[in-house]
This record gives C-alpha cells, structure tokens and sequence, in this order.
C-alpha cells in the first residue's frame, strides 16, 4: 500500500476511509462481547440496529454507506440523514470493534455528521431548534442565561478554589437536586470549589454530537477560555456528557489531545471513590434498597482520553507513529459500583449488559431531541434489563440518563426508582 | 430497474411495510465486502445494491416471498450474518432476504439439542447450553455466525476434535426450497419434532450441506435443529474489560488447557495420534506462530515490531507449540486420568509444558475470527484440507513451498506450514492454510493473490490429491467441481436444474468463480477445463 | 443380445445364475414377506463388474436389487419387479486396514464374521450392532442405519466415505475419498462431508434404491483388553430413564443399553431351549447392561474413575437401582457377554432372535427415551389383541449419541414356516406401526408394509425425495417399489 498521511481530524471524512474499508461486519459492533454473551435475550447492544433493523442503521452498514459517499455512489437524501441521525453515538460499536480490530468507528460516524452538516443536509430540525437556544441563552433549555446559577442560591462557593465546579444545562435549570447534592458531597469532604454561573454556556455536546462542530467550537472555546480564566486545573461534573465534552470532544474539536488542554476534567465519582481510598468520606445512612447501575456511555467505554494523532499509514495499514487506540478498556467503570457496594444497606446487582457492553439509555447523539420515541424505546429496553435482575431501583450518574428513564418510568407506569448517584451519595452522607 | 410494483407490494403484504424497504440509501449497505472472502476478487468485481431488501420473521413469510421470487424470476440472496462474500447479491435487481428476525432459540435439554432460526448465532447458542451444562462447538468461522448457516456449510473448530464434525450435528428443521414449497427434514418429516436428523429413507441432508454446501442457493433453512453435547457443570466465568476478556476456568479440575512445546513438528504431529488413540482429550491443536505474535500484540503495530524480528522467522521452525484441553465431563477424577495420559505421552516425546493461563479467549464461547483480519487488514483460508492428520500436514508443506512465488503481494509468514488440528479424536485432522495481504488496490501484482486463492491452490491440491473441497466455493467449479468426486459439479446442475430451474435462488452461486475468472487475463482455464483428472 | 449374455460378458458364465433353485434361494429372505422371483442372479467378481451391469440394466430397463449380505430379514432384496439381484458377497475383501489413521476400507461383501476376526489381531475393531449375524454385511448394516452399540462418541456414525456406483451408472467417491488419483493419495477418506454436497447421506437408508456401494471407509476404535460389566436389574421400564440419560452423558462406559428378560435370555442361553426356559423366569423384567473398558494407556486407572462416577450418578439421581457386576441366577453371572459384545452372534449357531420360534420381526424406530415407556405400554395394550403372548415379547433399547436419543426394538417371535402365524405377524407389525408412528415414533428407515404408511405421512419429504430419485435413477431401476418410488 503506498504511503498516506492521515490525521485524527474529523472535518474531513477521507481520514477515516481507511476504517469503513476494513470493516469486514462482524459485528462486533451489534453483539455484547462474547464471552459476555448473556444467551439468547440482551444480547445486543446497538439500540439503533435492533430498533431499525436494516443494516444501515448498524455501524457497518453506515460505514458502507459514509463509504459510498466519499466515492460518489450516492448523494445525502432524506432516508440517508434518517440513518445517520438514528443513532445514539453510544460509542457500543467503536468499543465492540477494537476487541478485535483497530477501526475508529466513533469518529468516522461523527466524522459522517460533520459532513452532513457541512453539505446542507444536516442536522434534524430539532437539532437545529437547540442549537439556536444555546447560541441565544447558552443552554438547551432556552432559560434565561442569568439562571443558571439559580441552583446555588445559598451555597458557598470559593472564587480561589482549583475546583471548578461545571454544572451542565439539566443539572442547572432542570435537575436542580444534582448540583446540589453534588455541593453538598463537595463540601463534606472539605472540597473548596467555584461555578462558572453565566459564564458556563452549554459544553456543546448537543451540537458536537449532532454535527454542528462550528457552533460547537464556540461553546466550547468560550468555557475553555473561561476555565483558563479562573485558574482552575481541575474541572468537576456530574455529568457524564459533559464530562466527556469536556474531556474528549474539546480537544478532539482544536486537533489536540485532552493533555494539551491544561486542565484535568473528573466526575463525581471518580472524586468520590478517590476520597473513599483516602477516608474523607464517610457513608453514615443506611439506605435498604437492592440497587443497580446504569454505566453513561459517555462517562464509561467513551471517557478515555483523546489523544490527538497525525501520521502515515503504511503498507499493511501500519501506522507510523503508532496512532493511538480508545478501546474503551479504561472507561469508569469500578468507581460508581464501588461507591454503591459502600453504603450500607444497598444490596447491589450489575445489570447483565454492564461497562463496555452496556445498553444506551437512548437520549444521546441528539436522539432525545429529533426522535423521541426511539429514545424512550431503547430505555424500556434498558428498564426491563434492571427488572430482570430484581432491582428496585436504577442508579446513574448523568442527567440526561436519568431524564430520558424517567420520561419512560412516567409513560409505562414502572414503579422503578431513578435516581443520580450523586442524590445517593448525598443521601448516605447526610 | 429494480422489481415489478406488484412483487413489491405483494411482499410488503406478507411481511408488513416496515421489513421491507427498496430504498437504495439502504441498499448500499448490503453491497458484498463481508467477513470470509472479503476483498477478493469476486467481492470487488462482482457485488451489486439489491433492489429490495426484506425482513422476514416466520417460515411462512419466507415462503411467500420465494413463491412471489419464484413467480416473478427475480433472483434472491438468503442471508443471516452475513459472514462470507456468497452472502451479497451479485445480479442486478435481487432481493436480500435478511434473516436476523428469524432468531427463536429453543433448548431441548433432556434431549441435548437446540432449534435454532437462522438469526441466532453461537455465543448465544453456547451460553444458553453452558448453562445447561452441555456446549456446542463455536466455529473458526467466528461466535458472531449464524448457528444454522453454518451447520449447513461450514463448523471446524478444536472442539470438533469431540464433537464430531458438523455434518453430524445437524438435525431435523425446515427447509424452503428454491421455489417457496417447505421441505422438512429429518424428524421434522413426520412429527413437529426435530430432534433427529435422518428422515425415512435417502437421506436429504445429503442434499442440504456439504463441504461446503449451498450458501443460499438452494432456498432457506428456516429452522434448524442442532446437536448439542454434554459439557462439564461447574459453568464457566467471564472476567475483564474488552478486549482482555476471557471466560475463566473453574478451581475445580473440570477443565484445563495445557501448551506443549514439542522438539519436533513430526512429533508435534506424532503426539496427535497417540493422544487420540487414548481416548483423552476434548480439543488438540497446533498453534502458529503468527497467532501468538497476535495474542501478544495490543495493536497492529505492535504486532509488527514482534514479527518484523528474526525471533518470529526462526520461530516457524523451531518452535512447535500443541495446546491441548481436557474435560472431566465424569469428574475431577476423569481430568486427573487424563492428565496423567497426556503427560505420559508427552514425556515419550520430550515436550516442555509451557505456561498456561486457565482461561478460553477463543474457542469454547468466543471465536475471534475477525482478528485475522487484524495483521494487515485482508486474510482468507485457502486450504482447509480435512482428511487425516498427515494428509492435512503434507498439504501445508506442501504450500509452504509454493507460496514464495507469490509473496507478496501475499504477506510473508516465513515458511508457516499452516494450522492443524484433530477431529472426531483422532479420526481426521484438519489443516487450514493463511493467506493474509495488503488489500489495497494499487499494489504490484495484486491479481497473484486471487490467482493463488482460485486457482494455484485448488489445482496443486487437486494434483496431490488432497481434499480441500472447502475450495469448492473459491475455485472454479470447472476446475475443483470437475477434479472431485469425480465430476461433483454435475450432481450440482442436477439438482440446481430440477429445483431451480430459473437460477434465482442466489445466482451465480456456485458458479461465481467460473464467472469471476472468465472475464479475467490471468486464468488459462483450458489448463483446468480440459485436464483429465481420472488418474489424479 | 439377451441380457444374460451380455450378464455374462461382464462377469463370466459362472456369475450369472438363472437355475429356477438359485432363484427361488434369492426370492425371498429371513423375514414376513411374500417371495418374489428374480429374473437373473449376477455375481459381481470384482467392483468394475457394479457399473457395468448397472449400464446394462439402465440400457434395457431392468430392475437391479443389490445384495450383500447372507442373511436379509425385512425383505428389501426381495425383487418383487423381478430383474437382475446383484449379489456383492464376493466382494469380499478388506482392501487396508490403517491402523494409524484408525481406518478400515471394505468392499460390500465382508461380514461382520469376517472383518472381527482381521481387526482382532490388531487389537482393534469396528464398533457394531448389538450382535449382529456373522453373515451379515458390515457396509449394509450401517448403511441401512443400525444403532452401534456404544453410545459415548459424540461422533456417532462409523460409516466415513465411499465409493459408489449411482443408479445411472456412474462411479462416485465421497467426502475426502473423493481426491483425485484415490486411494494412492495422501487422503485417505476419513472425512464424510462432501465434495460439495454430502452424498455420503443419500445412500443411506435407502435399501439399495440410490446406487450400490463398491467400498467404504470405516472408522476404527481399540479393542478393549481390560472390562468390567454391570448390570442394573428392575422390573418397571420408567425406571431405567434415569440412568439411561445420565451414564453416557459423563462419558462413562463402552457398550450401553437395555434388554427385557425375554431378549435377555434368548441372548445368554447356553443350552436350548433349557437354559431359555430357567433364564426367562429367573430373570429381572429388565436389564440395563453396560461395559466399562479400559484404553491402550493406563486402563485400570480409566475403569477406576468411570466406576466411580457410574456410583456418584447413582447415589445423586437412580440410588434405588441395583448395580451388580453379576446377574444371580445366571452360570458365570452373564459375564461371558462382554465378550460376546465384541464378535458377532456365532455362526454356527441358530441366530438369537431366530432362537425362540424360528424367525423374528423387529420393529423398531428412533424416539426419545423418555417416552420409551409409553411407547412399551402401547405394544403392551395391543400385542394381546393380535393373540401375541407377551411373554415372547422382546424388547430392546439402545441409547444413541449419548442417549440423546435411542433405538427402540420390539422382537415378535414366529414360526416361519407356519403361513398364518406368519400373517398374523404382519398384520400385527403393519398395525402397530401405525399406531406408533400416530404416537410420534420415527420410523427412518421404514422396510417393507411400512414404507407406504410413512412415505404418505412424510409429505414434503416424499415429494423432494421422489425428486431427488429421478435425478440419481432416471430409468427407476435400483430396486423399484421398494419405499416410495
């Protein structure tokens, strides 16, 4: 093969051509790892396959399609555009596929909707509605801009602190219970932090992931500026989509790796379990419920760090330098279990898909906003799976997993209890 | 282009609008490139968009649709994972009929067998008979492919080395025949139940499967039967985070892996025998060399830096690893037995037994048959000779030989004889041979690995006299069709001609090859078409 | 040029028998049904000869049964269409014996007689049916399906590849023996599959109507030297389901299966009919038999641990069945069938089935062993109605592939040579067939009365099949009228 340069940017799709080549479909992407395999029931993990079933709503088939594509077999139309936003970017089939191959799934897919938009033909007019209220106001909501630090109304927060506390838009006007149980976890820990107040605009996750990588860039070069500017090193959220904006798709947007951005991005549980090993939190309530977890995509199989790359790729496919893998592998995983297992009286159960091989609890990829009944579906999948193993209640640790299962919850009648981790631990620790 | 309005709307009345769309966005997502046969020559010549793509979830639907297929002669392509490069429609205007619906999965426990529609695949399939305490063997061909579509065509593994192989799992089912009518085999022929294969008299299985078979130009097996085999009952556990997941061995000594490095490869082979003359064992094979430079790698590159060595190349011939599995399916006792068999044998033989993890990442449940296209990111089996274990050995060697004449732009593998293993305990070995290259199309030369694939190997095992039927689909018929049985092909126009005469259940299978090579420069087909093959 | 001629060009003068005694010899067979008389007996000399009468009988139309064995008992080589019978006994020759690759290549004619006593020496053998006639050959009876008697590889069917003349006259070999230049090639037919397709299945089961058989490979296992026996007595059926399922599906045990006392006895009795009439009363209702055996390597040590697991399965699922490693009652305490199990059913002996009345008609079918029971009660309910004593009847359970599934035989005792009881036989077969097939029985290889009931029953089967038969025999020829064609 001779020699190309290619590079991890994905404003252009012909860096990824090489992965939706070498796609050989053997849905790695579709099924729960094999050894993992549960039998004949849960054993997927593509919401957006089983819901669709033809193979362009897969991730080989929208390979295939991104492929025909760049090679001019076929043009955007609206059944194309309907594929390619069906679709949760759950990152399942990105971590599914590096078990076995190296193929970069992920950013091809993303990679497909940049240059949907870039063409005319996307995003969904829903996403376009959203992206129009966090340009006006700098949150999804379309609230008012000077509410988003309603929340903290009473709440001590320290303008020196190396915290930086980033709330998100649920956790700020619609979710209000997370950011303060989350300030309250913060504080009994002796955990000095700041908030951003209307300084923190929307992270752009729901134009990042829908495409929208200009308007994402200037949500987010604003609250990478004004990160820099409070001189915080260390960013905190208890959002998992945030979370992996922040950490993942900033740098991933400006073509560097999350080290070049000069601060650290944590989640609440990764503080939490670090402050458990050290033994400045203590869970005093006992809380008798037989719970279970919900892994965030974006917080579990696609939070590793991005690593920016640029190079040749050589005969064989080989790589030089080696380009940097995400497999999913290192993903946080054990720290929210781990939290769960402490408080006393909870009797903890794992779903049977669990980390890497973990349902979508359907919202992400802009699939709440466009196509709302397909996100409540896969929810229900994933609420059938939390009965089956008995759990009276779904713990999770983002705002938006715990909004779309509770839109569920509301529609079927469930009696499961959704709760954010960050409400649990306020409740042990009270 | 595209189908008669009427077949159209006659099908979307059987299935329901949302399994069947003509939509050509959709389309392009059924266009070839897929799994075994992956960017080989047919599969970048010969793919074509089907026109209409449907989702059938019963054997009645499948029915109706290959009736209305059958009415209105449009050509169809059965297909449920999607694993070989048969499996793309190659004429214009076909329809793919996508069986992942099809996924019912029932056990019959006290009877150790599992009905299977075409959309289950073998991890679930392994699971649910784990749990059971009985197992299947998940073939080479990967945990992700269809349980019936491979019993029907395919199913080598080391755990055939007591499973038998797959031809004699397969039981009674469902089987609609080009032109839409139901067939049921096996028990299935006088009973609702399929729990055995033979139906009275000739049997039709001999109709059905192979080596390999039909690939879904015979109509579509709608329901399917397989055997299931008694396994040990202590369950097995999977532990890590992808990729480093692997199923973890029980501490009771119920089931163990043991890597032997033998002085010799004739006493690797050696070894073989004599361990399936003693009855031990339940899965005995040669590991290459390249697949331990895989296991080790965490990435392609990674992969190189350890190949790219004169370590590896010494390695092919120095280094003659034999992994072997034993099963107390009696007991702890019985694996104790066995143990102490294997290592009697072994001793005789002054092999070392290496270090061994107590796990399975490949075989029992998973099959990472999609690694193989790791290394360089094209691959495919050119031999896979099953015979006895010394005909499969000679086979290899033999390719070895003449494999330098066309790396590359085949990758060079330093001589490797290829991978080998017992079947049936002892009763036939099984050789595969791996070709692995660099796809992309603006290389020097790169027809020589098609020329290899169809036509260098078939004809060099055909001279030897070696059985590599699995070439039957990846060689000229005119040339392995004509050189086996002898004259296998006709018995294929026979049967294509009396149940489909129209050709349009998945045309031009198997007669693609022929095809493929008639509109290429580098094939002399009089070499093969007019060879006598009578005296070998 | 008349067909004995041309007969008699293919094989010589001698081979071709017309006298109206040889006929009459081949009209008929060892079992229920009526003669019918050949038009000609050929006696094939060597494999060449197969094809070549085959052409023949293609060019002139003629019907051609083949015949294998010396012993035949449910009438398929009756030629009821008249024609030439075929008789393959003469091809008699183990052609290797491949001890390495555990392989043995026959032609048609060896018999079980035979091929026990070569492979002995080698200390190995083919495994067989329960005491198969010595005449009897080894080909046909695992080609017309027969249950080996050892149940434990997962791998069941002995039979490997062969070579075949198809009823349209062509010469064919199968699965790896089907290489170029076979057998002087480094494939030596052990793998079944293919070229292909798997023509290796269509033969089978078909009484000779889908071509002759000119060799076959099969597969060889070692010739246990160091055995133990057990047997498990009782007197109700529905108890031996337990131990059924569970002993062969740890791998335990050689030889396994289930007799009645009347099968039982007519197997052990030494002296007839004393020893006959002393071991039907003495014995349990049932007996479930099975052999422990040790391999070349460690073989105590092998017997140790299956006894072992043979009396933890019983403790945890069958603690009331009595395990003996002798049958009280019995001179010797019926150990000598172990040895017996290995070597097919003395020549010079009346055959055992054929022990108590003379003749014997089995009928037999493939089912699920829990339903075995009532299966039994059926034949139970019924037989009296036919005036059948059920104290001659047989009975004969053998485990398949682990006891996934089995081989389930009723053994109807008759006088041959009284033409009533003869008919009433086969009514009686004819009837309760019928009712067993209605039951969910699976008669796979229906032979003679029963072949109408089933093929009518097996629609879609029928129709492929007739299908498939004109491909292979265009002209009808191989043994017409024989199952549905």
């Amino acid at each position: 093969m001779p020699e190309e340069y290619v590079k991890f940017d994905l404003t252009d799709m012909k860096n990824f051509e090489y992965d939706m080549k070498r796609c050989v479909r053997c849905k790695g992407c579709k099924w729960v790892d094999h050894i993992y395999m549960p039998g004949a029931t849960y054993s997927t993990r593509c919401p957006s396959e089983k819901r669709y079933l033809f193979d362009s709503f897969s991730a080989w088939g929208r390979l295939r399609l991104a492929l025909s594509l760049l090679n001019g077999r076929i043009e955007f139309n609206d059944r194309f555009v309907e594929a390619i936003y069906k679709c949760q970017l759950c990152g399942a089939c990105d971590a599914g596929c590096k078990r076995n191959l190296d193929l970069e799934i992920g950013s091809a897919l993303e990679s497909l909707r940049i240059k949907c938009v870039a063409d005319g033909f996307g995003p969904m007019p829903e996403h376009k509605a959203i992206a129009e209220k966090i340009e006006k106001e700098h949150n999804v909501f379309g609230g008012p801009a000077d509410n988003r630090d309603k929340w903290a109304k009473g709440i001590q927060t320290d303008d020196k602190a190396e915290f930086v506390y980033f709330v998100g838009c649920y956790g700020s006007y619609k979710m209000q219970g997370i950011p303060k149980a989350t300030a309250n976890i913060l504080k009994a820990t002796g955990q000095s932090f700041k908030i951003m107040g209307s300084d923190e605009y929307c992270c752009g996750y729901p134009l990042y992931s829908t495409g929208q990588i200009e308007k994402a860039k200037k949500a987010a070069q604003h609250n990478i500026d004004t990160i820099a500017k409070s001189g915080a090193k260390t960013v905190i959220t208890a959002c998992a989509e945030c979370y992996k904006t922040l950490k993942v798709d900033y740098p991933k947007m400006f073509n560097k790796s999350t080290s070049d951005m000069g601060y650290q991005v944590i989640h609440l549980v990764e503080f939490v379990a670090d402050q458990m090993e050290k033994g400045t939190i203590k869970f005093k309530n006992n809380i008798d419920m037989r719970v279970t977890y919900h892994d965030a995509c974006n917080l579990a199989r696609m939070s590793e760090p991005w690593v920016y790359w640029e190079g040749k790729r050589k005969l064989y496919g080989i790589t030089e330098p080696t380009a940097p893998r995400r497999k999913g592998t290192h993903g946080v995983y054990h720290q929210p279990r781990n939290i769960l297992k402490a408080i006393p009286g909870i009797d903890y159960v794992d779903m049977i898909r669990i980390r890497e091989n973990a349902w979508c609890c359907g919202a992400g990829g802009g699939v709440a906003e466009a196509f709302p009944e397909f996100a409540q579906w896969s929810a229900e999948e994933r609420l059938e799976e939390v009965d089956e193993v008995g759990a009276a209640a779904l713990i999770t640790a983002c705002p938006r997993c715990k909004d779309n299962f509770s839109k569920a919850i509301n529609a079927s009648g469930d009696n499961i209890k959704v709760m954010d981790i960050a409400e649990m631990i306020n409740e042990a620790i009270k | 282009m595209g189908i008669p309005q009427e077949a159209y709307k006659a099908m979307e009345d059987i299935v329901g609008s949302q399994y069947i769309t003509d939509d050509q966005v959709i389309a392009q997502a059924y266009v070839g490139r897929l799994g075994h046969g992956k960017d080989t020559g047919i599969d970048l010549e010969m793919n074509v968009p089907p026109a209409v793509i449907v989702l059938p979830r019963t054997t009645k639907e499948v029915q109706g649709i290959l009736k209305i297929a059958h009415r209105y002669k449009i050509n169809y392509v059965p297909a449920s994972s999607f694993w070989i490069s048969h499996c793309a429609p190659k004429r214009p205007n076909s329809i793919v009929l996508d069986l992942k619906r099809m996924n019912d999965l029932e056990i019959d426990e006290e009877n150790m067998c599992a009905i299977c529609g075409p959309g289950v695949i073998f991890s679930q399939l392994q699971e649910e008979a784990i749990k059971r305490g009985m197992y299947t063997t998940t073939p080479g061909g990967g945990s992700q492919v269809s349980v019936v579509a491979n019993h029907i065509n395919w199913g080598l593994s080391p755990l055939n080395y007591r499973n038998g192989v797959p031809g004699r799992r397969v039981l009674g089912g469902e089987w609609v025949l080009p032109d839409g009518e139901l067939l049921r085999i096996g028990s299935m022929s006088t009973s609702d139940d399929p729990f055995w294969g033979e139906g009275p008299g000739p049997d039709l299985r001999g109709l059905l499967r192979g080596w390999i078979g039909w690939f879904g130009a015979m109509g579509v097996v709608t329901k399917l039967a397989v055997k299931l085999l008694p396994f040990h009952d202590e369950g097995l556990k999977p532990v890590g985070i992808s990729p480093h997941t692997t199923l973890q061995f029980p501490e009771k000594k119920r089931i163990r892996w043991y890597n032997f490095v033998m002085p010799t490869r004739e006493s690797l082979v050696e070894c073989m025998y004599d361990i399936g003359k003693a009855e031990i064992a339940a899965a005995l094979t040669k590991v290459p060399q390249q697949w331990r430079y895989i296991a080790k790698a965490g990435c392609r590159e990674d992969f190189w830096e350890g190949w790219n060595t004169n370590e590896a190349r010494k390695s092919i011939n120095n280094i003659h690893i034999c992994r072997v599995m034993l099963v107390g399916y009696a007991s702890e006792e019985q694996l104790e037995y066995e143990e102490r068999v294997l290592m009697d044998i072994m001793d005789s033989y002054g092999a070392k037994l290496g270090r061994t993890r107590q796990s399975d990442n490949s075989w029992i449940k998973n099959a990472d048959s999609a690694t193989m296209w790791m290394m360089t990111g094209a691959y495919t089996s050119v031999q896979v000779t099953v015979d006895t274990v010394d005909c499969g050995v000679k086979g290899g060697e033999g390719l070895a030989r003449e494999k330098p004449a066309f790396t590359p732009p085949l990758m060079d593998d330093y001589g490797e004889p290829g991978w080998f293993q017992v079947s049936e305990i002892g009763h036939m070995g099984y050789i595969e041979f791996l070709q692995y290259w660099d796809p992309n199309p603006n290389q020097e030369n790169l027809y020589k690995k098609d020329e290899w694939n169809y036509i260098k190997v078939p004809t060099l095992d055909a001279e030897w006299g070696m059985f590599n039927a699995f070439n039957m689909y990846a060689s000229p018929m005119n040339l392995t069709g004509k050189a086996y049985g002898p004259e296998c092909r006709k018995w294929f126009e026979k049967v294509k001609a009396e149940f489909d005469p129209d050709k349009i259940s998945n045309d031009p299978i198997p007669w693609d090859v022929d095809e493929y090579v008639d509109k290429v420069d580098w094939v002399n087909k009089e070499d093969y078409i007019n060879r006598d093959w009578s005296k070998g | 040029m008349d067909l004995k001629n041309e007969l008699q060009k293919i094989v010589g003068a001698g081979n071709v028998l017309d006298s109206p005694e040889i006929l009459e010899e081949y009209s008929t067979d060892n079992g229920i049904y009526p003669p019918g008389m050949p038009t000609v007996v050929v006696k094939a000399g060597k494999s060449e000869d197969v094809a070549k009468v085959i052409n023949l009988a293609n060019k002139n139309s003629t019907p051609v049964i083949p015949v294998s064995s010396g012993v035949h008992f449910q009438g398929c080589t009756i030629p009821y269409q008249g024609g030439i019978v075929l008789d393959l006994s003469n091809l008699n020759k183990i052609l290797e014996i491949d001890p390495p690759n555990r392989r043995v290549r026959i032609e048609p004619g060896v018999t079980w007689g035979q091929i026990t006593d070569e492979l002995a020496k080698e200390n190995i053998r083919v495994i067989s049916p329960l005491l198969p006639h010595a005449d009897r050959s080894v080909i046909t009876d695992y080609l017309e399906r027969e249950a080996p008697v050892v149940p434990k590889y997962e791998f069941a069917e002995p039979l490997m590849t062969y070579e075949i003349v198809w009823p349209n006259g062509e010469v064919f070999r199968t699965g790896s023996a089907s290489v170029p230049g076979y057998p002087d090639s480094p494939a030596k037919g052990t793998n079944p599959a293919g070229p292909g397709l798997d023509f290796y299945r269509l033969p089978q089961g078909a009484q000779g109507t889908m071509g002759v058989i000119n060799w076959a490979n099969l597969k060889l296992e070692y010739l246990p030297k160091i055995n133990k026996i057990f047997f498990m007595p009782f007197e109700d059926i529905n108890a031996a389901i337990e131990p059924i399922y569970k002993i062969p599906r740890v791998h335990i045990g050689q030889e396994f299966f289930l007799l009645n006392h009347v099968d039982l006895a007519l197997i052990l009795a030494k002296q007839w009919p004393d020893d006959y009439d002393r071991l039907s009363d003495i014995l349990p209702s049932w007996t479930l038999i099975l052999t422990i055996s040790g391999p070349p390597r460690r073989p105590e040590e092998r017997i140790e641990y299956e006894k072992e697991a043979l009396f933890d399965l019983k403790k945890q699922y069958f603690q009331d069945m009595p395990i003996l490693e002798a049958l009280p009652g019995v001179p010797g305490g019926g150990r000598e069938l172990i040895h017996m199990l290995r070597k097919p059913w003395p020549k010079e002996e009346v055959y055992w089935k054929n022990r108590l009345s003379g003749a014997c008609q089995s009928l037999f079918f493939i089912a699920r062993p829990e339903d075995a029971p009532s299966f039994y009660e059926k034949v139970v309910d019924e037989a009296p109605k036919y005036g059948y004593p059920l104290e001659d009847l047989g009975v004969y359970l053998q485990p398949i592939e682990q006891s996934r599934v089995c081989h389930l035989e009723f053994n109807m005792f008759y006088d041959p040579d009284d033409p009533i009881e003869r008919e009433k036989i086969r009514i009686m077969n004819r009837e309760l067939a019928q009712d067993l097939l209605d039951m969910g029985a699976i008669f796979t290889r229906p032979y003679g009365d029963l072949a109408d009931m089933v093929y009518e029953k097996a629609t879609s089967y029928t129709t492929a099949l007739k299908r498939v038969k004109k491909m292979f025999d265009p002209n009808n020829i191989m043994n017409p009228g024989r199952l549905c064609f």
